[in-house]
């Protein structure tokens, strides 16, 4: 709002007290809701994830994305999603072979790696894998079984599943 | 600061007034920063494990008298089921509705049993097919983590786990879950 003073100098002087208002109350709430989680991630778009009270936070980006419609690795398009599950030619004894093949290809780089950075890790048992996983919160534990099945078959043991918490 | 000189019957005063600009221009790019960065959905993660078959010779403390707890969750009820490995077996059975109330009980069950056995860390979930992804999540949530009224337990760290992971422990009522029906 702009304030006249019609005097003998004629001068304009810009009124900035509501803005300051708004930017302080504007920045008093950034700063209440800012984040510093390790990992900022965005879910894909059609993926609800379910509410946890979960005090764990996102520490890598998820690798396993489990949309309404379709299965993703990294960004990979793995299969379709048909009626809560995978198609039928992708299943192999309860697994989704596709995704067992990719996760195979990704242990072999991930133990090359290590084996790279310490030669003496070559003869060693290689170290159980670590899978993040993100799906949204209206599928089964069928599908979800499949998924896990795929990852065990492929030494990925432990799965870290990706929830959306009340923000702190 | 600006100042501005004014005659107002005869007299000659100094109109101070404080600049704001700078402090506008601070907010600006602060407010900026922040929209940017700010992310309004906090993520965070649940950790399982599923099970892993190995002809390696049991550790020796597993050969212990150990209690194992073994949680059924169906549709619409849940099962929590506890045992010991060695005579006396002592197995107890106890039914829940797998709705907010029932899972409740199931929590304040879970941490009179960590109670009874604080070095039993780990719980072992059966799920059926038709469980929902959300009811699991609820479920776990029941199971890892302690509220502020429940006693604090020593957890024990896996080798694997990161720092940050090892810090909130301590908000754990039991750290390690297996995922037990992904099972070949």
């Amino acid at each position: 709002m702009a304030s006249f003073e019609n005097k003998s100098s004629d001068s304009i002087s810009l009124n900035l007290t509501p803005m300051l208002d708004v930017f302080s109350i504007l920045v008093t709430f950034l700063l209440m809701t800012y984040s510093t989680d390790p990992v900022s991630h965005s879910t894909r778009e059609d993926i609800a994830l379910p509410m946890s009270s979960t005090i764990a936070v996102l520490d890598e980006i998820p690798a396993v994305s489990v949309t309404k419609k379709e299965l993703w690795l990294n960004d990979n398009k793995i299969t379709d999603v048909i009626g809560g599950d995978v198609p039928e030619t992708d299943r192999h004894q309860g697994a989704i072979m596709p995704l067992y093949k990719e996760l195979v290809k990704i242990k072999e780089v991930n133990d090359r790696v290590l084996e790279s950075l310490d030669p003496s890790s070559k003869n060693k048992k290689s170290k159980k894998g670590t899978l993040t996983m993100e799906m949204d919160s209206g599928h089964n534990f069928k599908l979800m079984k499949r998924i896990m099945l795929s990852g065990q078959q492929a030494e990925f043991l432990t799965f870290k599943l990706v929830v959306s918490k009340p923000v702190e | 600061m600006a100042r501005r000189k004014r005659k107002s019957s005869g007299v000659e005063y100094q109109d101070i007034e404080l600049n704001i600009m700078p402090f506008i221009d601070v907010f600006s790019i602060l407010n900026i920063f922040l929209l940017v960065s700010a992310s309004f959905l906090s993520i965070g993660v649940i950790k399982v494990q599923v099970p892993f078959f190995t002809n390696a010779p049991v550790p020796p403390e597993k050969a212990k008298r150990s209690l194992s707890i073994n949680v059924d969750i169906e549709k619409t009820k849940i099962e929590l089921k506890t045992s010991y490995s060695q005579p006396p077996i002592n197995e107890k059975i106890k039914k829940f509705d797998n709705n907010e109330a029932g899972l409740k009980d199931l929590h304040t069950e879970l941490v009179s049993i960590r109670n009874q056995n604080p070095d039993t860390d780990l719980v072992t979930v059966f799920s059926e097919d038709d469980v929902t992804y959300e009811e699991i999540t609820k479920l776990l949530d029941a199971i890892k983590i302690r509220l502020p009224s429940d006693p604090a337990f020593a957890n024990k760290a896996d080798e694997d786990d990161s720092e940050v992971e090892k810090m909130k422990l301590e908000g754990m009522l039991y750290p390690k879950v297996v995922m037990g029906s992904v099972i070949l």
